[in-house]
Parts: structure tokens; sequence; C-alpha cells
């Protein structure tokens, strides 16, 4: 057998390192993901659910607020609910209670590259969920005002909100190393979506949730997407969704390395 | 199964130091303290030599994984020193990552991943190339007789297959120093064999460093060149098996007798004339005598002469379980049996 010699990268090396060990760990939390397509589905179907309800429904409701495109207006809906439907983290947690994240920290990959890799995976759900969503309501009839590059555009955005979003399931995951609180938590997000924009346009909400909605990033991720889908291009508004989506970021992938750096040496 | 071939499997890179050869580990205080002010490993002493199988003996909760886990870089010591394949534990952790093959108690596995799927991918992430990879999964899942499982999800393997793909898993870079914790926890007989027969092999044909946490006696005694015996975050022997055993010499007597009169028969025995040394157990006292030859009969004589009723009477040769119970005032075998969790 050779000699054991070896030095770790350092320097760009490093991060190409570093990268490189995050897309083979991102594929193949993709690839867990298509072999269970059951929970794919129900991401999907959901949401789709939802929008084809509140399309038939509230139509008449929706036009005396205001909202001329009802459709265009619910998308980004169906699209967030796809996005932040899956627990994001439950992988990493079925990781831990496998072993199988300790198997990873005795390789030399670096510590980050394995939650890179993980939320590199969820971007790519997201994207994927928010296509479908999106190709399904163009389907049943969306009228799209910025045609196929704003419905490009949506996607990833959509994608980046769900990337943002992610980091506090893996917070939760690396934190707990529990399954059942990895969920759990992904429930105590789900006020936050209906303490905005999602079914409403901002002068039909009243009172608190008026107030709640402005300090809410959701409202602003809704502003931008939905000059997408009703209005066409407007820097502005994309601009805003774009800082609603860093500020998220920044604070959840903050917690997701605090997190990691908790459970590893 | 395969033969074993270590051709082509571990990637050189250039600057690189070279580490100390003798020694496969050699920790000094080891010590490790949780929140709350539990002491799991109170200061641990170890010196393995490369190329030797090295048995850590112990009841569950002694100790044994979280040692491991330090000196696998899973867990910060909080006290002590060590260096693991010759590289410091603290400043070179990454080295030694790069170094180490490690299985530990529960199967790390991926079960959406096939066998095959999950040895490459563990080829890569220690930088080796995709057809590299591949080849090196192929020869581990002959080596460990699992090329027929090889496309199947890990999840449908048996308790055994995944004990030995977890093996396999451990070997994908060529490491020269192996951990092994309980690798043979909750098989049955027959698959614990299969995987003793592995280790003495990679352990003799390929010339690895075998570090084996383990609370079965018999696998101790049948694969360890050397062992410690830790008991509470210490270890209370270390030496080969054979010495260890030598240390009792002559044979061990068990007496069987009720709880209440266990005193009485201790004074009783106590005039034995080869006796060294005598236990109290629960309801049974062990008697570490010189010269095993016609002890039986006087032992019985002088506990029917001070009207003790002897129960059960059984002359052996010393096990590692004695040597454990003279280091420690218990046997190994109750307290495995009394479980706990592991530390």
């Amino acid at each position: 057998m050779m000699e054991l010699t070896f030095s770790p990268a350092t320097g760009l090396a490093a991060w190409r390192e570093a990268l490189r060990t995050a897309s083979l760990l991102g594929a193949r939390e993709a690839r867990t993901a298509l072999r269970t397509p059951v929970y794919i589905l129900s991401n999907l179907l959901v949401p789709l659910f939802f929008y084809l309800v509140m399309v038939g429904s509230f139509e008449t409701f929706a036009s005396r607020s205001g909202v001329t495109n009802w459709e265009a207006f619910l998308v980004p809906m169906a699209i967030i609910f796809a996005a932040q439907g899956g627990s994001a983290g439950l992988n990493m947690v079925s990781d831990i209670e496998s072993g199988y994240f300790d198997k990873l920290l005795v390789t030399p990959v670096n510590r980050f590259s394995i939650l890179i890799g993980a939320m590199a995976a969820d971007f790519l759900r997201v994207t994927a969920q928010a296509t479908l969503v999106l190709l399904m309501a163009i389907g049943f009839g969306l009228d799209f005002a910025t045609g196929v590059p704003g419905a490009a555009a949506l996607v990833l955005l959509s994608g980046c909100w769900g990337l943002a979003y992610s980091g506090l399931g893996f917070a939760i995951a690396l934190k707990t190393g529990n399954a059942q609180a990895t969920q759990s938590a992904g429930y105590l997000f789900l006020p936050l979506m209906f303490l905005t924009t999602l079914f409403a346009p901002r002068e039909a909400l009243s009172g608190w949730l008026g107030t709640a909605a402005t300090f809410n990033p959701m409202t602003y991720l809704l502003q931008g997407m939905r000059s997408l889908t009703m209005d066409g291009w407007n820097a502005g508004d994309l601009g805003v969704a774009l800082l609603a989506t860093a500020a998220l970021g920044s604070v959840s992938l903050t917690m997701a390395l605090l997190a990691l750096r908790g459970r590893v040496r | 199964m395969a033969a074993i071939s270590s051709a082509g499997i571990r990637p050189v890179r250039a600057g690189a130091r070279v580490p100390d050869s003798r020694h496969a580990i050699v920790a000094e205080g080891l010590r490790k303290e949780f929140p709350g002010g539990v002491v799991a490993v109170a200061g641990v002493d170890l010196d393995v030599r490369a190329g030797e199988t090295f048995g850590f003996l112990g009841p569950n909760g002694a100790g044994k994984t979280t040692t491991v886990r330090m000196l696998t870089t899973l867990m910060r010591p909080t006290a002590g020193r060590a260096t693991v394949a010759g590289f410091d534990l603290y400043r070179q952790a990454h080295d030694i990552r790069r170094s180490i093959g490690v299985a530990l108690q529960e199967a790390g596995l991926d079960a959406m991943a096939t066998g095959r799927e999950l040895l490459t991918l563990q080829g890569r992430l220690f930088g080796i190339s995709p057809p590299r990879a591949e080849r090196r999964a192929t020869e581990l899942l002959e080596l460990l007789g699992l090329v027929e499982a090889a496309n199947r999800r890990i999840g449908t393997y048996s308790g055994g297959m995944k004990r030995r793909l977890d093996l396999a898993s451990a070997l994908v870079h060529g490491p020269r120093l192996l951990f092994l914790d309980e690798p043979t926890e909750g098989l049955d007989p027959a698959s614990r064999q299969a995987v003793w027969r592995e280790i003495g092999r990679l352990n003799r044909e390929l010339g690895l460093t075998v570090f084996l946490t383990t609370h079965y006696l018999e696998e101790a005694d049948s694969l360890a060149d050397r062992l410690a015996i830790i008991d509470r975050g210490r270890i209370v022997a270390d030496g080969t098996p054979g010495s260890l055993k030598a240390t009792i010499g002559g044979s061990v007597v068990t007496v069987g007798v009720r709880r209440e009169r266990l005193e009485d028969a201790a004074t009783a025995v106590g005039r034995l004339a080869n006796l060294r040394e005598l236990r109290l157990g629960d309801e049974e006292l062990t008697l570490f005598v010189k010269d095993g030859n016609g002890v039986v009969a006087d032992v019985v004589r002088l506990l029917d002469a001070a009207g003790i009723v002897v129960g059960s009477v059984a002359i052996a040769e010393p096990t590692l379980d004695e040597v454990f119970l003279r280091a420690t005032g218990s046997r190994l075998e109750g307290a495995a049996q009394n479980g706990g969790s592991s530390t």
C-alpha cells in the first residue's frame, strides 16, 4: 500500500474542492428526492389544488378589491406554497439519525460543503416545482405578463427564495437532529405566509394585518413576483424582492452555519 | 470473495508530510467531560502500534465510543493530547480524516442509495477520480461478498450486509488505520463470525492497523493482538490477551452460594492454601487459585464443614472476564448484559 502523504488544499484549490464535493452531495440529495416521488407530488398537488380552488371561488371578490388578473395574482401563492411545503432539512435529520452524517464528517470534505450541497439540492427542487406549477397554471389559462423570459425570472426568484427559506429548516435540523422538531418547525413558519399579501392586495389588508405585512419579507417577494406575472418588467419591484430574499437568506444561512458549527468540532 | 488488492487506491499529493509509521495512535490523558459534569472519559493513555489489531474492551457506557469519536475527530476532547496516524488531533484533523477508515457503532449508510452508489460517492469524496472510484467500489463489493446486492438499495440489506458495506465504505480510500466501533453489535453468530474473518484478513493481508471496540470478551480475545480494558472512563488493564490472563494465573473457581451465607463462605474458603484472591459476587464467590488440582474438593469440604450449602462449583482457566473482574470488582459479561447507552 502507498504511503499516507497528504496536505490539505489551500486557497483557490480549497474553494474548488469545496464546490466539487458540494455538487457531489447535492446530486446525492437530488437523487434521494427523485426516489421519493410521493414527497415531490404532494408538494406539487397541494399548491395546485389551492390555486384552482381560489381561482374558481374568489374571482368576484378579488375584482371588487381591484385585482384585474386574479390567476396571475394567485400563481405566486401556489409557487411559494410549493417552495415552502417541503420541510427542508428532513433528509439531513435522516442522515444524522442513521449515522450517515457522521460518516460524512470523517471524510476530508469541508463541513460547509455538506450544508451547501443540501441547500443546492433544495434550490433545484424548488425551481423544478415552480416550473411545474407555472406550466400547469398556464395550462389552466394563466395569462403571463412578461412571457417566457419573465417566467424564467419568476422560477429563478422562487428558487432563491426557497434557498433562503431552507436555511431555517437546515438550522433546526442541525440544531436538534430530530425529525419531528424539524417538521413541526415548518408549521411554525406557516402563519408568516398568511400575514402578507398572499391572498389579497396590500390595500385590502387593514389594521394589524397591514402592519404585519409591511414587516414580512414575503410581501416584497410577492410584489416582485406579481410585477412579473401581472404588470411587466419593473426593476424596482424586482430589486425589492431580491433584497427581501437576500435579507432572509443572510439570517437563515447564518443560523444554519452556526448550527453546523455547533454540531461539528 | 475476491483477493485483496490495494493497487491504485491511494491518491498521493505532493509536498506531503510523512507521519510516524511506528505508532498508529498515541494518546495521553485524553478526557471528555460533557455539560453537567458527566465525565465519559477520565484520562485515557493509549499506544497502538502500526500493524496490530488493538482491542478496546469494556461494558456499555465505559467510554469506548466517546474515545473513538475523539480519536476520529468527531468530538473535541476536553483535555489531553493525541496523534492519530502520525497527525496531531487538534492541528491536523484534516490529515487524520484522510488517513483513517471509520465504521461506527451505527452503520452510517444511506438507505436510499445502492451499495455501489454509496461506495462510489465515498471514493469521490476522498478525491478519487470517477473511473477509479467505480473500479474501487467493484473491488470492495467483491472483497466483501456484496456483488449480487451491489445495485440494490441499501434499505433492503440485512444487518450483516449493512455491516460489511459499512466496512467496505471505511476502506474505499485505502486507509492504514481502521476504527471499528462495536463492529458485530446486533449481528447473529454466523454474521459475527464472517465479520471477524474479514477483520482478521484485512489486518493480515493489507497490514491495516485496527482499533476495535467491543464488549464481547470472545471478540477481543480472538481478534486483538493487544487490548486495553476500560471501565468508567479509565483504562484498568492493558496488554496482550495472554499476558492479561497470565496475571490471573492458575485457575478460577466459581462457587454458587446463597446471598446471606456469602460472608461465611468467604471466611471458610479463605483458609485454602493456594488461594491468591477472593471476590464476592451477587450469589457467588470467585476464587483465584495458584493451582486448580484438587481445589474443588477442598472448597466443598471447607464449605460443608462450615455448614454452607453449595449450589454449584465450576473450575476454569482464566478468561478476560476474570481480568475485568479482578480490575474492577464486577464481571464484564454482567455489565454488558445490563446494557446502557454507549459513551
